[in-house]
């Protein structure tokens, strides 16, 4: 039995015996709905105004000028089209290191729950514990040995701590017990098969929404992290979205008209920043939605 | 934790202790070599760093006189200094206004998600969830947009209306507006994972109390609620680390309000300026320290109670 | 420094006051090198190409690492660590003190830098020198302070243009009596560098006597109580608004006509220009009010140096690459009517070029004229402290928001002077207050 099918087999589960649909509780969660879906309206229409128009017209509708395009083509080329590169690095530093993380995270997930060692539990609580350092504590000593490695202001100083995910272990062991059956590594086993074929070929499998799960988690982890880039990066060709629209915000802030009008860029460039991750989201949500299933209800 | 004890997977899948390995040590060498590459990045990247600011902030060094061992000088120094025990109060205020209402909101979304009695179930859980997928960066700064005393777009309905709007950015109000953001970020997400966990409470629970003839109610408050405490465990503790960790909210509304937000606004943004504007590099490591000793004590005390009335 | 050098092949070493030997500059001036400039002056890449014109075997790497306080944390982290650091990096007169303190600047004298001295204003070199008669960076621009304002909003209430800080309190209550939305002006409260300018205008000099270990600080010196309790009556008395400045808020006010002057500096006019479009042609610019009647005083706020880096590999191409920005003719030029940069050589200052551009936004006023006749007003003596970012990170959290709270800012000074003599003493310094 294959964890995609347990956990799509409760998804699935019905509960409702005829149509027992409450009007009322749907109109209450739209208007929740309203309110989360809000800014994002908000930052839809003002990607479409004018510098002029963003502060002159009504905040939840759209101007006289349907500026849109030309906002997006002008985030895309200003400064030699320093936000595209900003667009691919951010992809680079969080498709890497959530691909990375999620590796380690299955692997390690996977030795924490089916092998027994001296130290197993203890080294698990341990991992589980980091989970309460305080960014802060982690970054600036972080920042200084990696400069005496010549790691700073190189992708390496996003990729590497961006790696480690505790929860992401911790979601790998919880989903390993239940998705990959002793028995089937013993038969694995007995068939002669070596310790990681067995997890490569077999295993791996049966951990896919949980690794997927895992690779979600740490691509937005990585992917809207400010502080350590913030602070291991100089160079602006290396920012990833956040820093760099953050610096723009400044800029703007700064420069007022000056510097070539920057509001609408920032306004554009954060909804350009948003939706590949909602896309990621959407399309991959079977896999994130049953991977957590099986690992939000266990300790 | 027994409800999930019956759920599908087969036997054995439950709390290490409990089970019976079916390897013998032979395998004990391979169990390192997987999580090896783990923890060896742990180590390198949590460990190591950690260790290096502990020893940081056992010295300080001026500007004038170089550095000096200092012993648990900085501490003491932390201890007395009403920047930072103010700050800790602020996030611990900000816990007690944000965490209830979205971990409360968060549980009742999922309940009526898994209730069954919801139209569009599938738009709202992704409307509700998506936030998450928005950098705190780009949430700042659209909610600083939003919350706008002259051109915001509530500030602009008043007006329309011929009231005005209480200054969201002011020091009265920065906290709730602070936490209105955190709120919108992450209460999907929690969402999410009270619902997943939802999904696996095994229907026979429910059957059964249906047949004690109990109504949605009273099955979401004593079968549903009590079979997902670990997961609403998990997500009060993310909570707790969450907030007494809040950096990137306050030091992107501080440009706005630059103030109110001062500073030591937050523990976390404290250290922050300490290192990189204050050159207090070894006293910010100690500042770090205490307040991850202080969500440690608050974690561990949650989890303590949590546990204790699970128990009893 | 070559100092340690000792050079085998019977060259003299130097000492560290010797000068570098022409033959040396030229030597290293055509070996092919690369350095590096930290600086937010937009397009400045135009002056670099000039340099790399002149000097075919350099190349410069231009980064922006940041603006104001996020560029000095990035510099000061990567030189904390040693790894990272430019050659040169622009640095603002305030901050001058800061890295030389922490002996990150390298003294620019055995470059030639002195010969240079005759060409800027006088306070800008004085602003550039140690104590010790260093030459730790090579002006670049400055902001001399002046008043602009609206002339159509002072005609309409029939107000004078204020001379003395006596008629601009009387004239901010009559305008905001006559019209409620209107304040004569804004005090941002986040703004430390605009109120060091008034103390320095008023006379203040909070730092002064600071010196290697000593630090000397006297923010309620009667000047500054004098100041103080200036703005925080106009404030509680509601006719001078307290907006945080450089935030959208606070460019829709200069829009929405909320403000009727700017109490600013040489770099203001431009910046205004293009932040306020709506409101061209309404514009004046004249001298500071002052405190004596018939007195001319002003102050600086703001302007930026080029400093190279004592940790910098090629110190002879980085000093040879500050000076010839700033002080190169074509160089400065360029800086002066491109960039708007308020320049500081006295040539740019006086060439009609510069002085007789006509603003349309200030109704086709001499604006550079004026402020290059303030220019010479600005006395000598301020001195800065040597951690002033701290300087300024304390003043928002006390004076300024007492102006935001409408509380007692005298009282805020003596908070102000205790969180710096707190901070110095954790730093090891000797405090001395009066």
């Amino acid at each position: 039995m294959s964890a995609i099918t347990t956990t799509s087999a409760a998804a699935t589960k019905s509960r409702a015996p005829l149509d027992r649909r409450s009007t009322p509780l749907t109109l209450g969660m739209l208007a929740f709905l309203v309110y989360f879906l809000l800014p994002l309206f908000w930052l839809f229409i003002a990607s479409t105004k004018t510098t002029g128009d963003l502060f002159a017209s009504f905040g939840l509708w759209f101007a006289d000028d349907f500026s849109l395009l030309s906002n997006i083509e002008r985030t895309l080329t200003y400064d030699d089209g320093v936000f595209v590169r900003w667009l691919l690095n951010t992809l680079l530093y969080a498709v890497t290191a959530a691909g990375g993380g999620a590796m380690l995270a299955a692997l390690g997930g996977y030795g924490f729950a089916k092998y027994r060692f001296a130290g197993n539990r203890p080294l698990f609580m341990l991992v589980l514990g980091a989970i309460m350092v305080p960014t802060t504590a982690l970054a600036i000593p972080t920042y200084l040995l990696f400069s005496r490695v010549g790691l700073v202001n190189t992708p390496w100083a996003i990729i590497l701590p961006s790696l480690v995910s505790p929860f992401g272990l911790y979601l790998m062991r919880i989903y390993a017990e239940s998705a990959v059956p002793d028995s089937l590594i013993e038969a694995a086993r007995i068939d002669g098969a070596g310790e990681f074929r067995i997890f490569f070929q077999v295993a791996l499998r049966m951990l896919m929404p949980g690794f997927v799960t895992v690779l979600l988690f740490t691509l937005v982890a990585t992917w809207n992290n400010y502080f350590l880039p913030l602070i291991m990066l100089n160079n602006p060709s290396l920012y990833p979205i956040t820093v760099g629209l953050a610096r723009w915000q400044g800029q703007a802030a700064a420069s007022g008209g000056a510097s070539g009008d920057l509001v609408p860029l920032v306004v554009t460039g954060s909804l350009l920043s948003i939706v590949p991750l909602i896309i990621a989201f959407l399309l991959l949500q079977r896999y994130w939605q049953s991977g957590l299933l099986t690992g939000g209800v266990k300790q | 934790m027994t409800p999930t004890a019956t759920q599908a997977p087969p036997a054995g899948t439950m709390g290490g202790r409990l089970r019976q390995h079916p390897h013998t040590s032979r395998h004990a060498f391979t169990g390192y070599l997987f999580v090896a590459p783990f923890m060896i990045v742990f180590v390198a990247m949590l460990l190591v760093p950690l260790g290096y600011a502990a020893y940081l902030s056992l010295f300080r060094e001026q500007l004038i006189g170089g550095t000096v061992f200092v012993g648990l000088d900085n501490y003491v120094r932390a201890l007395s200094d009403q920047q930072l025990l103010s700050g800790i109060f602020r996030v611990a205020r900000f816990f007690l206004i944000q965490v209830p209402l979205m971990l409360t909101l968060a549980l009742c979304f999922a309940l009526a998600l898994d209730s069954g009695m919801l139209r569009l179930t599938r738009v709202v859980r992704l409307g509700i969830f998506i936030p998450y997928a928005v950098p705190s960066v780009v949430a700042a700064l659209m909610w600083g947009y939003l919350y706008g005393p002259d051109f915001g777009p509530f500030a602009q309905l008043a007006e329309e209306i011929g009231t005005a709007v209480p200054s969201f950015l002011g020091s009265n109000l920065m906290l709730f507006s602070l936490a209105n953001v955190v709120f919108w970020e992450f209460t999907g997400y929690n969402m999410i994972i009270l619902y997943a966990a939802l999904r696996a409470v095994p229907s026979e629970l429910y059957e059964a109390a249906a047949v004690d003839g109990a109504g949605a109610w009273r099955t979401a408050w004593s079968v549903k609620i009590p079979s997902i405490r670990p997961a609403l465990l998990l997500t009060l503790i993310f909570s707790v680390i969450g907030s007494f960790q809040l950096f990137n909210e306050p030091n992107l509304l501080q440009q706005l309000a630059p103030n109110v937000i001062d500073n030591a606004y937050t523990p976390n943004l404290y250290a922050y300026n300490l290192a990189f504007v204050s050159q207090e590099l070894n006293y910010a490591a100690a500042v770090s320290f205490i307040l991850g000793l202080v969500i440690l004590v608050a974690s561990y005390a949650f989890m303590y109670i949590a546990t204790r009335r699970s128990r009893s | 420094m070559a100092a340690c050098g000792g050079d085998d092949d019977g060259e003299t070493s130097e000492s560290e006051t010797e000068s570098i030997s022409q033959a040396d500059i030229d030597e290293a001036m055509q070996t092919p090198t690369e350095i590096t400039f930290w600086t937010w002056v937009p397009d400045i890449e135009k002056e670099v190409a000039l340099f790399e014109e002149a000097y075919p075997e350099i190349s410069v790497n231009v980064v922006n690492a940041g603006q104001g306080a996020d560029h000095y944390a990035k510099l000061r982290t990567a030189l904390e660590a040693g790894e990272g650091a430019p050659d040169v990096a622009q640095i603002e007169f305030q901050m001058i003190p800061t890295f030389s303190i922490t002996e990150n600047l390298l003294d620019l004298r055995p470059y030639g830098a002195e010969e240079l001295a005759d060409q800027f204003v006088d306070w800008t070199w004085a602003q550039v020198s140690g104590q010790n008669g260093e030459v730790w960076a090579i002006p670049q621009d400055t902001g001399p302070m002046g008043m602009l304002y609206r002339e159509d909003i002072f005609e309409e209430h029939d107000i004078e243009v204020p001379e003395t800080w006596d008629d601009f309190a009387e004239a901010a209550r009559e305008l905001n009596e006559a019209d409620p939305d209107v304040f004569i002006t804004n005090v941002a409260p986040n703004q430390g560098a605009w109120f060091s300018a008034m103390l320095w205008q008023a006379g203040a000099n909070p730092f002064a006597g600071s010196e290697g270990e000593r630090f000397s600080v006297d923010l309620n010196s009667e000047q500054a109580q004098q100041v103080a309790s200036y703005w925080g009556d106009l404030v509680s008395e509601g006719v001078v608004s307290t907006d945080a400045d450089f935030t959208d808020q606070w460019y829709q006010a200069f829009n929405q006509d909320k403000y009727a002057t700017w109490l600013t500096a040489a770099w203001g006019p431009v910046f205004l220009a293009s932040a306020a479009e709506s409101t061209s042609g309404n514009w004046r610019a004249a001298p500071l009010p002052q405190w004596e009647e018939g007195e001319q005083i002003s102050a600086n706020w703001g302007g930026s140096t080029s400093a190279v880096m004592s940790s910098a590999q090629n110190p002879i191409v980085a000093a040879e690459f500050a000076k010839f920005l700033n002080a190169d003719t074509e160089s400065a030029m360029t800086m002066a009517t491109e960039q708007f940069l308020f320049p500081p050589l006295t040539s740019v200052l006086s060439d009609p070029e510069f002085a007789e551009q006509e603003l349309e936004f200030y109704g086709g006023q001499r604006v550079n004229e004026v402020f290059a006749e303030i220019s010479n007003t600005v006395t000598n003596e301020f001195q800065w402290s040597p951690f002033q970012d701290q300087v300024y990170a304390d003043f928002t959290d006390t004076v300024g928001k007492a102006f935001a709270d409408q509380t007692d800012p005298v009282a805020a000074l003596d908070e102000w002077q205790s969180r710096l003599t707190s901070y110095a003493e954790n730093q090891g310094f000797t405090v001395e207050s009066p």
